[in-house]
């Protein structure tokens, strides 16, 4: 029998997998969840057939579980795999791939099945093109797409434990939280964000200033903490640092280089405000404002605090 | 033992015209060191101090085989050939190809990379060894790696076994690029020119393009006017989003 998989190492654009590997129309789709109890329970409400279940522990990283995953998904004669791009996930699915023979492929967002292979939409060049891949079978993807919730009252898919096998030596040592206290960029409904636009230490105030009337968290592109030290480490969003999903990411100064962007993937809805109109930034963004910084800012804080603005008064002289 | 810090192995996507018809125009761009090129070698460097290892470059592509050279590395290995692919597995298979021609070796240090991000692992697939990505730093302990990573918001320590591949993630840029007299010195040191049949690697593209085009909405909306204006349109637009 054969079988679709997903491989989840967390939570993230689970169900939004399943539903698309639901495209290809196969016998079953099956996720293969390695990590926690809780992890396993998510993994079952997913709208999958079945879940297979590899146990880990506080000292038993997933990727440690790797020959137990491989084992997992060859028992089937799979035609797709799917995983989330974490590290931990992207180690399974490298394995199983190799195992496999399979091709990969990157920013994966649909799959519809074509005589013996896979046509596979995917994102490219940092979301520039959408490409359409001829794949074979079996492939393997990396799913860049956005989640999905799944239908309430879903009845949860059986799990199934596997029993494992000798881990590889891979081990967690230690273990702690990289955030500082009073910093919670991961939870903030909003976040104000400033980069290198920003010409100083000083005007830090503005951002200050907008992020307190949008009750927004203050973070940074890496060179604000690394370069210039201007705000701590633990503000830094991006790859190497914070990974946010606030409803509100504000990106002032920001070019939008891709180690930023892949930090604020799961960021709702995206504001840019640059004085470069082709800065990356705003292919990402939902709203922009191509301006300075030190002009745009003011004028938000006076838009927010309901002053009557410029465009207001344009609006009534018309009328 | 030898350590390979693999670098220059891609294009900046950032380099690439897309066309209004999809199609890409890469207007002569070379492979570049990516974004967390410095950090590999940094971590490359360190590693092969305190373990008493050999640091030995692998770059594919165009790229210039003498960026690392000119930053500690003594010897390096290049591919010139590369194939254009949207495999990530097949970049990796010829980059374990090289690892295996090189011998001897039992830690690989790549770049994580946001564009190429399947390559780390398939590479470790490829050479049947554990991987461990997202790496910010490792050392040497005894003799076996300590690793420091981010996970989440949650900073890791781990112990890992060799041989291991390591994708490395910058959390800084470079800091101390080299000054003209390492770039010289670098063009005197051996660079060992590899052919595909040196590896034994036959460049089979699976996943050839059917077609492209560019997103149907790739840009923002952008607001425009005096800055009043701007602002006071995005804050209405947000409002009405339900995000204000």
């Amino acid at each position: 029998m054969t079988a679709d998989w997903v491989i989840a190492t967390d939570s993230r654009r689970l169900p939004a997998m399943v539903h698309a590997l639901r495209g290809l129309g196969g016998d079953g789709v099956r996720v293969l969840a390695v990590g926690s109890p809780a992890l396993a329970e998510v993994a079952a409400g997913a709208c999958a057939d079945s879940v297979t279940w590899i146990a880990t522990d506080a000292t038993t990283p997933a990727e440690a579980r790797t020959p137990d995953a491989v084992r997992a998904v060859l028992e089937s004669e799979p035609r797709a795999v799917l995983a989330a791009s974490t590290p931990a996930a992207r180690v399974l699915l490298g394995a199983v791939a190799t195992a496999l023979g399979a091709p990969v492929v990157p920013g994966v967002l649909s799959v519809v099945p074509e005589a013996d292979a896979v046509l596979v939409e995917s994102s490219d060049l940092g979301g520039r093109r959408l490409r359409t891949l001829v794949a074979p079978v079996p492939f393997a993807g990396l799913f860049a797409g956005p989640d999905v919730v799944p239908p309430v009252g879903v009845r949860p898919a059986t799990v199934e434990r596997v029993a494992a096998g000798t881990p590889l030596d891979v081990r967690v040592e230690h273990s702690a939280s990289a955030v500082g206290a009073g910093v919670e960029l991961a939870t903030a409904e909003r976040i104000v964000a400033v980069g290198r636009g920003l010409k100083s230490k000083d005007d830090l105030a503005l951002v200050r200033e907008l992020a307190e009337r949008l009750d927004a968290a203050i973070a940074c592109s890496m060179p604000i903490a690394d370069d210039f030290r201007w705000l701590p480490s633990e503000r830094y969003v991006g790859r190497s640092g914070q990974q946010v999903a606030p409803r509100l990411y504000f990106a002032v100064g920001i070019s939008g280089a891709p180690q930023h962007l892949d930090g604020v993937r799961d960021a709702k809805v995206v504001v840019a405000v640059n004085s470069d109109p082709d800065a990356p930034i705003f292919r990402r963004a939902d709203y922009g404002v191509v301006g300075d910084l030190y002009e745009v800012l003011p004028a938000l804080g006076a838009a927010l605090a309901g002053g009557p603005s410029t465009a207001t008064r344009e609006e009534q002289a018309d009328e | 033992m030898n350590v390979v810090v693999v670098y220059e192995w891609a294009r900046d996507p950032a380099d690439a015209l897309v066309r209004a018809d999809g199609s890409v125009d890469w207007r002569g761009a070379k492979f570049v060191p990516g974004e967390d090129d410095a950090a590999v070698l940094a971590v490359g460097r360190a590693i092969g101090a305190a373990g008493g290892r050999d640091v030995v470059g692998v770059t594919v592509g165009s790229g210039d085989a003498t960026w690392a050279l000119a930053r500690g590395v003594e010897r390096a290995f290049s591919v010139p050939e590369l194939p254009e692919t949207a495999d990530d597995a097949l970049t990796a298979a010829i980059l374990a190809a090289v690892v295996r021609h090189v011998g001897d070796v039992d830690v690989v240090l790549v770049g994580d990379a946001v564009a190429y991000p399947a390559v780390a692992p398939t590479l470790a697939g490829a050479l049947g060894w554990p991987a461990v990505l997202g790496v910010a730093d490792a050392g040497v302990v005894s003799d076996r790696l300590t690793v420091t990573r981010r996970v989440d918001d949650r900073e890791e320590v781990l112990s890992v076994a060799t041989p291991v591949v390591l994708g490395v993630s910058a959390a800084s840029a470079e800091k101390q690029p080299p000054g003209m007299k390492e770039i010289l010195a670098a063009r005197r040191r051996p660079v060992v020119e590899l052919a595909l049949s040196d590896l034994d690697v036959t460049p089979i593209d699976r996943l050839p393009e059917r077609s492209a085009r560019p997103p149907v909405s790739s840009a923002a909306r952008l607001f425009t006017g005096t800055p009043e204006s701007c602002a006071a349109q995005l804050i209405a637009a947000l409002r009405a989003d339900g995000v204000l």
